[in-house]
This record gives C-alpha cells, sequence and structure tokens, in this order.
C-alpha cells in the first residue's frame, strides 16, 4: 500500500478545483468591474494574472486542456492589456464564456470525462475573440470605458440599469450571438450572487432568458454540492430534521437490506452478490444515502453574515478599521458540522479584530494601511473543508507566549517556537496572558480546541511577528461517513481515520530512546507503540506501523496487518457509553459485524501515558514533537514562493517527500520575510504574483549580501523568450516551464543545485 | 452518589403486573416488561477497549449499536464476565442491552414480600415456590453516573 498521506494527483485536481473556482469568481468579479469603470493598468494586470494563474494551476495538476483554455484567455486578456484590443460588451462575453467554459471542463476533467471537443470548441472561440474585429475603431480609438456598458446596451435596446451584473450578461449576449461563433450560454453560474444587483433582470432581452446552466454539463441529477446555483424556483426548503430523519430511514433500509443478504445466503443459499435484483438494491441505497447526506451540506460562508457583523461590531467597539474578506464561496459542509464551528469561527474572528488587527495609528506609523484584513476562507480539500482565519495585524508573541506558559512548565522556555506557538492551545495559559496584558491570544482559544475536537476537526496556528496571524482549521465535510484506514491488530479489526494517517511504515527495527521504542520517520523520531497493548486487547503487534498524527503530536502504532481503505458511516455507541478518548464510534459492516473507529488524539494519550508510565495532566499537553514542518533539521530548506495554493502544496508536497524541508510564500514580499527568518537553501518562484513579482524577487535576494548566494529558480508557465531573459538577467539561476515541469525533472533540477537531501 | 432519576422510573414493577425475569448468576431479577423491547440470544459482542468493564461490550442489534451491561458489576455485586443473553430495556438515554446467564422468562408478579435494601432495586418479590426476584430499578440501573462510576 502506497503511503496514504502523499496526497495524490487527484487530490491536487481537487485542490485546484477548488482553487479555480475562486480565481474565476473573482475573474467575473473583475470583469464586472471591467465593463462598469472602464480599464485601468491594475485591474488589466489583475485579470490577467488571475487567468495566468489558473493557466498554470491547471497544467501543474495535469489538465492539459483547461491549461489550454486558461492560455487562450491569457492570450486574450494580453491583448486588452498591450491595447491592441479595447474592451467592449463583445469582449467581456468572450472572456465570459471562456470562464463558463473552464467552469465546465473542470468537473469534466475532474471526472475523467473526455473533454477535448468542448476544450477546443472553447479555444477556438476564445482565439477567435483575438481576431480583430472592427479593428480600426477600437484598436486606434482609446477604449471609452464608461461608453461600453451602454454600448452593449444599446446594441440590444436594454435600458441601462446602473451596476446590474444581470443585465450586463443579459444584455450583452445579443452582441456575442451576432460575433462570429455562437457563445455557450454564459450567464456565470454564480452570477446572480456577484455584485449588488438589486434590480430586476430587463425584461427586454427575452433571448437572454435562456437556461442559466449550460446544457452540456447539466448532470442526471441535480448535486447541490457540485456548484450549482440556481434561481429560487428550483429550489425547496425543508427543516433539518426532517433531512435527518430521511438520511436515518436510509440507514435503516441499508440495514435491513444487509440482513436480506444474509437471508438469501442462509435460506435459499444464495450469495447475494451474484443476484442482479440485490445488487441493483444495494446500489439504487448507497447513491440514495449519498443523495440524502448532500442535501444536509450548507455552504460554509452561510456563516459570513454572522462573522461580518461581529467584525463591524467589535470594530467599531474597539475604534479599529477593519475588512472582513470572505474567500471560497462554494465550499459546503454538513449542517451539524457547520452548526459546530459556528462558536469556534466566531472566537477566532473577533480574537483577529480585537488582538490582531492594530489601531489605525499604529498601522500607519508601521507603514501598513490603516485599514485591517479579516479574511474568512473556505475550501474543499478531498474529504475535508479547510477553513482559513487569518488578519495582517501584529501576530503573536512567541516569546511571550512561552513566558506565560514558562510560569507553570519548565519545558516551555526549551521549545522552538512552532511548539511554543501551540502553546495558546493550553487552557490556562490564557488568564496568565490576559494579567500580563499582552495581546492574549490565548484566550479561550483551549475551548475552541475543544470544540474541534468534537467534530474531529483540527486545528493549526500560523503566525508572523508583525505580519498576521492565520489559524487553519481542517474538518471533516460530513460526520457521518468517514474515510478510513482499516487495520487488524490481535484478531480485531479496526477503522483509523484517514485525516489522522500520516503515513504507513513498514516492520522495520524500533530503538529505544530514553527507555522509550523509537522508529523513523520522515528523517526524525516518532515514539512506537503497539496498538494491542494501547488499547489493552493483546500484546505486541509485529506488522506495519501506521504514523498518526493527534493536534499536535505524532506517534506511530505497530498493527498485525493492513486490511483496507473505506468510507465507514460512523455511529455513535450512545449516551450510556462513558466517553473513550480513544473511540470515535463505530460502523456496521456488510456482514452485520462491528468496526470499531479509533480517534488519534486519544491514542496518542493513551500510549504515552503507557510508555511513560506517567499520567499526563491535560488531554493532550502540547509541546514536543510537532506535527509540522517534516524534514530533519540537517536537511535542505526551499522556500516555495507562488500566489498558486494548489502549486506551493504541490511543491511542498514534492520537496517533503523527496526529504526537504519546506517553507513557503504567497509573494515576493512574503518571501522576503521568511528569508530574513531563516535564510532558505534554495527558491524556487513563480513569476506573476500580486505585490512584488519573481522577477522584483530575485533582483532583492541578488542584491542583499546575506541571500545574494541562494540559488533561485524561477518555475512560470510563461514560455516566453522574453521572459526567461528577463529571469536570467535578475539573477536566477534556473528557469523551468511549469507546463512542461514532472515531479522528476523539478527534484533533479534542485538536486543538481543543492546535492540531495540530508 | 448523584443518581439521576428519571420521571418513568415510577414504573416499578408491582404485584399484579407481568415482568420479565432476568437470571444473572444464582440470582434472579425482575423488570417492568414495558421496559423491555425484547431479548436477544448470544448477540454478537464487540469488546469495547479501553471502556469500564462494565461494558461489557456492542453488538449490532438491525443496524443499531447497543452497549451490553454487566448486571452484576452494575449492582455491585459478582460480575456476570459474559453476554449469554441480553435483555434490551428502554432507558431515556437510549436502547441497552443488560446480561443475563439464562434465558429470561415472563410472569406475573404475586404481592411484594418486602423492599429490597440493594442499590437501583425496589422491591423483592416471591416467584414459583420459593424463588426471590428482586425488582430493578431500571432508570437507576443504567444512568451515565452509575456507569462511569
Amino acid at each position: 500500500m502506497s503511503p496514504p498521506e502523499q496526497l495524490s494527483e487527484q487530490d491536487f485536481q481537487r485542490l485546484f478545483a477548488a482553487e479555480a473556482e475562486g480565481r474565476l469568481d473573482t475573474l467575473v468579479d473583475q470583469l464586472l468591474t471591467l465593463e462598469k469603470s472602464g480599464p485601468s493598468p491594475e485591474l488589466l494586470a489583475s485579470l490577467f494574472r488571475e487567468a495566468h494563474t489558473v493557466k498554470g494551476g491547471a497544467a501543474v495538476v495535469g489538465m492539459a486542456q483547461v491549461a489550454r483554455v486558461a492560455h487562450a484567455l491569457e492570450d486574450l486578456l494580453e491583448e486588452v492589456r498591450r491595447e491592441r484590443r479595447g474592451v467592449d460588451a463583445s469582449l467581456i462575453d468572450a472572456v465570459l464564456g471562456g470562464i463558463d467554459s473552464i467552469r465546465t471542463l473542470i468537473p469534466l476533467a475532474l471526472a475523467g470525462e473526455d473533454h477535448e471537443a468542448q476544450a477546443s470548441e472553447a479555444e477556438q472561440r476564445l482565439r477567435g475573440g483575438l481576431q480583430p474585429r472592427g479593428t480600426a475603431a477600437e484598436a486606434a480609438g482609446q477604449p471609452a470605458p464608461p461608453a461600453s456598458p451602454s454600448a452593449s446596451a444599446a446594441s440590444s435596446g436594454t435600458p441601462v440599469s446602473g451596476h446590474d451584473a444581470i443585465s450586463r450578461s443579459e444584455a450583452a449576449q445579443p452582441s456575442a450571438a451576432s460575433a462570429s461563433a455562437p457563445a455557450p450560454p454564459t450567464t456565470s453560474p454564480r452570477g446572480p450572487a456577484v455584485g449588488p444587483a438589486p434590480a430586476a433582470p430587463s425584461a427586454a432581452a427575452p433571448s437572454a432568458a435562456a437556461p442559466e446552466r449550460p446544457a452540456p454539463s447539466e448532470p442526471a441529477v441535480i448535486h447541490p454540492g457540485e456548484g450549482g446555483h440556481w434561481s429560487g424556483s428550483e429550489m425547496v426548503q425543508m427543516p433539518v430534521h426532517r433531512v435527518d430523519e430521511l438520511v436515518r430511514l436510509i440507514g435503516e433500509a441499508s440495514a435491513a437490506t444487509l440482513r436480506l443478504g444474509s437471508a438469501l445466503l442462509e435460506q435459499l443459499e444464495r450469495d447475494p452478490s451474484t443476484v442482479s435484483e440485490y445488487r441493483d438494491l444495494v446500489r439504487s441505497l448507497n447513491e440514495l444515502q449519498e443523495l440524502a447526506l448532500r442535501a444536509r451540506m450548507v455552504p460554509v460562508m452561510s456563516l459570513a453574515p454572522r462573522l461580518r457583523r461581529a467584525v463591524r461590531d467589535l470594530a467599531r467597539e474597539t475604534g479599529k478599521q477593519v475588512r472582513f474578506e470572505t474567500r471560497g464561496e462554494d465550499a459546503e459542509i454538513d449542517r451539524g458540522v457547520l452548526d459546530r464551528l459556528a462558536d469556534p469561527l466566531l472566537h477566532l474572528v473577533r480574537n483577529a479584530v480585537d488582538h490582531g488587527i492594530e489601531p489605525p495609528e499604529e498601522r500607519r506609523t508601521l507603514g501598513k494601511p490603516p485599514e485591517g484584513m479579516v479574511r474568512l476562507h473556505a475550501m474543499q480539500l478531498g474529504s475535508e473543508v479547510i477553513i482559513a482565519v487569518s488578519d495582517d495585524g501584529r501576530g503573536i508573541d512567541v516569546a511571550r507566549v512561552r513566558e506565560a506558559a514558562g510560569r507553570s512548565d519548565s519545558t516551555a522556555m526549551d521549545m522552538d517556537d512552532e511548539s511554543a506557538l501551540y502553546l495558546i492551545f493550553r487552557s490556562g495559559l490564557s488568564t496568565a496572558t490576559r494579567v500580563t496584558g499582552l495581546s492574549g491570544r490565548g484566550v479561550g482559544l483551549d475551548a475552541v480546541r475543544a470544540s474541534l475536537n468534537a467534530v474531529r476537526g483540527r486545528i493549526e496556528v500560523r503566525s508572523d511577528r508583525g505580519q498576521g496571524t492565520e489559524f487553519r482549521i481542517a474538518v471533516p465535510i460530513t460526520m457521518a461517513t468517514l474515510r478510513c484506514l482499516v487495520v487488524n491488530a490481535s484478531g480485531q479489526t479496526y477503522a483509523i481515520p484517514l485525516h489522522s494517517v500520516r503515513a504507513v511504515l513498514m516492520p522495520q527495527p524500533s530503538t529505544t530512546v530514553s527507555g522509550r521504542a523509537m522508529t523513523m520517520f520522515d528523517g526524525r523520531p516518532v515514539p512506537i507503540s503497539s496498538l494491542a497493548s494501547v488499547l489493552g486487547t493483546g500484546d505486541g503487534c509485529s506488522g506495519p506501523a501506521v504514523v498518526i498524527a493527534g493536534l499536535t503530536r505524532t506517534h506511530a502504532l505497530a498493527v498485525d496487518h493492513l486490511v483496507d481503505q473505506r468510507d465507514v458511516v460512523v455511529k455513535g455507541l450512545g449516551e450510556l457509553v462513558p466517553r473513550l478518548p480513544a473511540v470515535a464510534g463505530a460502523g456496521v459492516e456488510p456482514d452485520g459485524s462491528i468496526l470499531l473507529v479509533l480517534e488519534a488524539a486519544g491514542l496518542i494519550e493513551r500510549a504515552r501515558r503507557g510508555e511513560m508510565g506517567t499520567h499526563y495532566p491535560s488531554a493532550d499537553s502540547v509541546g514536543g514533537v510537532a506535527v509540522e514542518p517534516a524534514g530533519t533539521p540537517h536537511s535542505s530548506l526551499i522556500l516555495v514562493v507562488d500566489d498558486a495554493l494548489t502549486v506551493r502544496e504541490l511543491q511542498r508536497s514534492i520537496f517533503e517527500h523527496a526529504g526537504y524541508r519546506v517553507q513557503v510564500a504567497a509573494n515576493g514580499d512574503e518571501a522576503l520575510v521568511r528569508m530574513a527568518e531563516e535564510r532558505p537553501d534554495l527558491v524556487l518562484t513563480d513569476i506573476q504574483m500580486p505585490v512584488m513579482d519573481g522577477f522584483v524577487l530575485t533582483e532583492k535576494i541578488r542584491s542583499q549580501p546575506a541571500l545574494s548566494s541562494v540559488p533561485v529558480i524561477i518555475l512560470t508557465s510563461r514560455a516566453s523568450d522574453e521572459d526567461r531573459k528577463r529571469g536570467l538577467e535578475a539573477g536566477a539561476d534556473g528557469y523551468i516551464v511549469k507546463s512542461g515541469f514532472d515531479q522528476a525533472a523539478l527534484l533533479s533540477a534542485v538536486e543538481r543545485l543543492l546535492g540531495a537531501p540530508a | 452518589m448523584a443518581v439521576e432519576v428519571a420521571p418513568e422510573a415510577s414504573t416499578a414493577v408491582g404485584a399484579g403486573q407481568l415482568a420479565l425475569l432476568v437470571p444473572v448468576g444464582n440470582d434472579t431479577y425482575a423488570l417492568p416488561l414495558e421496559r423491555v423491547r425484547e431479548v436477544a440470544v448470544e448477540p454478537r459482542l464487540t469488546e469495547l477497549p479501553t471502556a469500564p468493564p462494565v461494558v461489557l461490550g456492542i453488538f449490532n442489534l438491525r443496524g443499531e449499536i447497543v452497549p451490553l451491561f454487566d448486571t452484576g458489576r452494575l449492582l455491585g455485586l459478582r460480575p456476570v464476565n459474559e453476554g449469554a443473553y441480553a435483555v434490551l430495556v428502554e432507558t431515556e438515554h437510549g436502547i441497552a442491552g443488560l446480561a443475563a446467564t439464562e434465558m429470561p422468562l415472563t410472569v406475573r408478579l404475586s404481592e411484594s414480600v418486602g423492599r429490597s435494601d440493594l442499590e437501583a432495586t425496589t422491591e423483592t418479590f416471591l416467584v414459583g415456590d420459593r424463588r426471590l426476584a428482586v425488582a430493578l430499578n431500571v432508570a437507576e440501573l443504567l444512568s451515565p453516573a452509575r456507569i462511569s462510576r
């Protein structure tokens, strides 16, 4: 079995899909601004950059067709940026059409369906948009921005209705139709949600009353979770308990089906899997169950208004200026999970405003914009939703956290910054920090962590002094099913939730360090115990070891053998069974037996108590072995700079796997901050990035004596000679084109400069 | 000891009522029949590691996961340590199994022969010629506080 902790190509594709969704939304938003307010260099650069990033991401995750369409889109925008093409309704239509095509293509690519024809068609349509149409008028004359909306409106005889987002696409439709190729229905699926659209759709655009969703991609079954937004008439509202009842009944029907299966076998001696009626029934029930579970899904951002309000109120109260941003409107999550996240998120957001963001005067002195930013970003990643609450405030003072914790725990003083940062989740720390009047991030964070534990979530924190703080919450999309690794120990099978599994290690001798058995994982020692002895069901297990991670600790558990990976419908053990920290629940197997689902944090705690022979005061006291970062302290540090999350995480995964340590930054500016903290051994940077691009970053690195010898590789999806030349002029040591890179080529390029990882 | 007593605790067995006789080792207990859902014979138990010994395990009752409790330990007496029969009772905290060592039978109770001073029980009844059955107070017996003590 391959180590499950490495994200698969599909995971990256999904990550990309989630990221692209956000970027495409931004593109639509900006296009509407472009149409409304006319072009500005910043706006055009930003449009170009978004398209460019989508292209790069698509190429990296192997969605070649999507990359081609995005490339055509990028070229079209490049034409506009270079003022070879004016901004008019037909251009906006063409770009929107391209965006819609990408939205249609990504799910097809994810599903592995053939989408070459659609991609070619979309590409041609966009390339068609490159051909000069009415060249003389457009190319020669400066684009007259404010005229464009009215021009488009005029062409369909629609009265201009201010900044009405809906009337735009509707009004623009006929002009697109009159262009060379008939555009697909271009109304973005998110159309109505973009921008304020108070006015009713103009009545005078009957042709635009076409179906909102592109017909070819219409799925047979409407999945609310698949990014579809439809008009009110297609929605029904129903009370949650009715959905729950549905889910429960389907569960009972499934259980009855299992009994039917055993009756077939026992009484009629027919193997149910050979009875097609039985198979049909099982399949339909499975689909039904999935649909019913989906019906419980709600957008994460349904919490946004509440949080926005909290930010506003608290900002007013504290005299701060705070902008609240949201991203990832499409990420959905089980309602039950989201309900339990409301309080922790509210807490984090309030903390960000109260303790993170500085007062406007202070920000001005620091050279920051007076208005602070608090951002809520949600993203689906596999079977989890990642929700990040970040701010650009003062960050957490790790030294003072350490000091506060050190009063009750002498080990705090010896912790590295990363471990010490996690001390903020300790209960009791909050009071200490409050008394000393420090920024008090600790207040109630232990409660946040406890709430997350209840929904099997994890929390991570990153903070940069003066730059801001980010809390990242990872929770399962639904509590109902859980992807698990099934193992056997002492004759009993157990399911370990995959989200807490970091790796599976083949049987290997362990060493003893100060009385504890340790094994090596990712170049560092990790304590190892036998699962059977941790659970008290048997003695040593001789098979592979599963490396699990709790909130703060990693531990390897030897098992007898691995069984498989599967989705387990997890049920609780009922109110009467006392809470067992090491057992999360149980699932019923097809043969009617029970599969126990284990809980990483509880297991680790038990294992440590067993090994150390001591009782730890808090459930999982923080510190010691931190989960991140991987890699040995001696291995080379690579700084990955890219504004695309997909690319960053992909590269992080590739390099960490190869044994390097990895740090990431989203732009050149951030990269310089990271480099000031720790000098990397190599920098791998994208070109197109907001704030500070890769060329400028390279120049800055070369101009600083302390950094000038750090090798810089430019990684970009632009293969133009001009760029290559500029990159090398700026002082880059290498230049890799994203669309052409594969993991091996990238690693060998890095190894050439650094040598193999320690 | 803080014991949660449910309002239904009053549904205790009394004379003239139908009760289920639950053999546990050498003793016999009586349960009000309206509290009993069914009796499972030799349920397929899955041990619940790390749970207190009063939890004998959990089993699958038509898709529902039900815990089986050691009736002897719950009463503070000799452990049963086995679950040949599981008497499924409804409690305000959900359904639970009480372990019995022999097949439980239904009887109509005669007059009470006196109060029982055993924990979580109410009265003692004479069943048959010389057998005594102690009526259980289900709400008290299967309270989370008692189970996790």
